[in-house]
């Protein structure tokens, strides 16, 4: 893997944002586990599309079509916070950590040796996050 | 490569303004690309936030991440300094269930099938205790785990990676690419069989693939399935690909299966 990360491009710097305070921030989830809806469009080789997460998803309509073989399912399995964890941010919101948690969150599939190709879809769920009112996207990989 | 993936999409987010803070798991690919507060945690794959039984020890993540966004003031990356809790997974750890084949039931498809039917009623366990599986992306349904056997079964035996398996499956995905989520289906059925054991700890990645590919029908047949894929490379590269994405790392004849 470190090899392929040598392979990486070095993606070009947004201009630096400053965040309102983490307690009166509005977050959403960026995961890119290849998790979406069981009734949703799976992911397929090479894949650089989203799939749209409702705020309110249950978990046991979630399913992942994420097509790396070298992480088991198994943790997630047992707690799918452990990759997206929306149960944990609503507590985080209930208990006035954050200042909310948004209406709408984004599963991609991190399978990609070039993650230049992700800028014309990232790009666009970053329009659609600042238009939803969204200050604080957390991303995390599988 | 999960780690360059929302590295890149981190830098194109925040040109719409909004602040990112991003989890890596591998360092040198968040390095490489590039993040404007990236937290590096000290976990497997699989496993970000550290710890799929601990929600305190996620929500410790999660904060160290928040506080990249008053803390940082130019792009960063930061070290989270905690292991994970390390008693919920053991590197070394034996199944607990008999798999051993019925004396008459010899061929691959026969033993597989055998094994997935002792292990069924323990997966359909778990489901029911947390009220969810992953088990059904390959278009087979929830219920479907004797279709996803049949399927894998008749493709490690014919050698077919052409043509859809028989049956009145619609699948989700083409061949070959299909035979990559058979697998994950039926892996769901081992994971889910075992976290029904009472009192066990739960075995970590490698230990699962020492388990799977270290005598059970399903290792048998997911090699055997990758042998016919090796042999199609030449006329359809792609099969390449899918051997590659069916095997893990240092599984496939000792070594990696790309």
């Amino acid at each position: 893997m470190l090899a392929r990360a040598e392979a990486m491009p070095t993606i070009e710097p947004a201009e630096w944002v400053s965040p309102v305070p983490i307690e009166d921030a509005t977050v959403a989830i960026i995961s890119t586990a290849g998790i979406h809806s069981a009734s949703d469009t799976p992911f397929t080789f090479g894949a650089v599309d989203y799939r749209v997460i409702p705020g309110d998803i249950d978990f046991a309509d979630v399913v992942l079509s994420h097509v790396s073989t070298n992480f088991d399912r198994s943790a997630f399995q047992t707690d799918p916070n452990i990759s997206f964890p929306i149960d944990r941010l609503r507590e985080m919101a209930d208990a006035g950590e954050i200042g909310g948690v948004a209406r709408w969150h984004y599963s991609f599939m991190g399978a990609m040796p070039d993650p230049s190709r992700f800028e014309d879809t990232g790009t666009e769920v970053g329009q659609m996050l600042a238009a939803d009112g969204v200050d604080v996207a957390l991303l995390i990989p599988v | 490569m999960c780690s360059g993936a929302v590295g890149a999409l981190s830098n194109y987010i925040e040109r719409a303004g909004v602040a990112t803070t991003t989890i890596s798991l591998i360092k040198e690919q968040t390095e490489k690309v590039g993040v404007p507060r990236g937290l590096w945690v000290p976990f497997p794959l699989g496993r970000p936030l550290g710890s799929a039984t601990d929600p305190e020890f996620q929500k410790g993540v999660m904060r160290a991440a928040f506080d990249l966004l008053s803390t940082a003031t130019g792009p960063t990356i930061a070290d989270y300094p905690h292991e994970a809790p390390d008693a919920e997974e053991a590197g070394h750890w034996a199944c607990p269930l008999n798999l051993a084949p019925a004396e008459d039931d010899t061929s691959l498809g026969g033993r597989l099938s055998s094994e997935v039917a002792r292990l069924k009623t323990w997966a359909y366990q778990t489901r029911a205790e947390r009220g969810r599986t992953l088990f059904g992306a390959s278009g087979a349904g929830r219920d479907g785990i004797d279709a996803v056997t049949a399927a894998l079964a008749h493709i490690a035996e014919s050698g077919d990676i052409a043509d859809p398996p028989p049956g009145e499956v619609e699948w989700a995905f083409p061949m070959p690419l299909l035979i990559r989520h058979l697998a994950d289906d039926l892996r769901t059925v081992y994971h889910e069989a075992i976290a029904a054991q009472p009192g066990s700890v739960a075995p970590n990645h490698d230990a699962l693939n020492d388990w799977i590919f270290g005598g059970t029908a399903l290792g048998e047949a997911l090699t055997r399935v990758a042998d016919h894929l090796t042999e199609a490379v030449a006329e359809d590269p792609v099969a390449g690909l899918v051997r590659g994405f069916l095997i893990p790392e240092g599984r496939y004849k000792g070594g990696s299966a790309f």
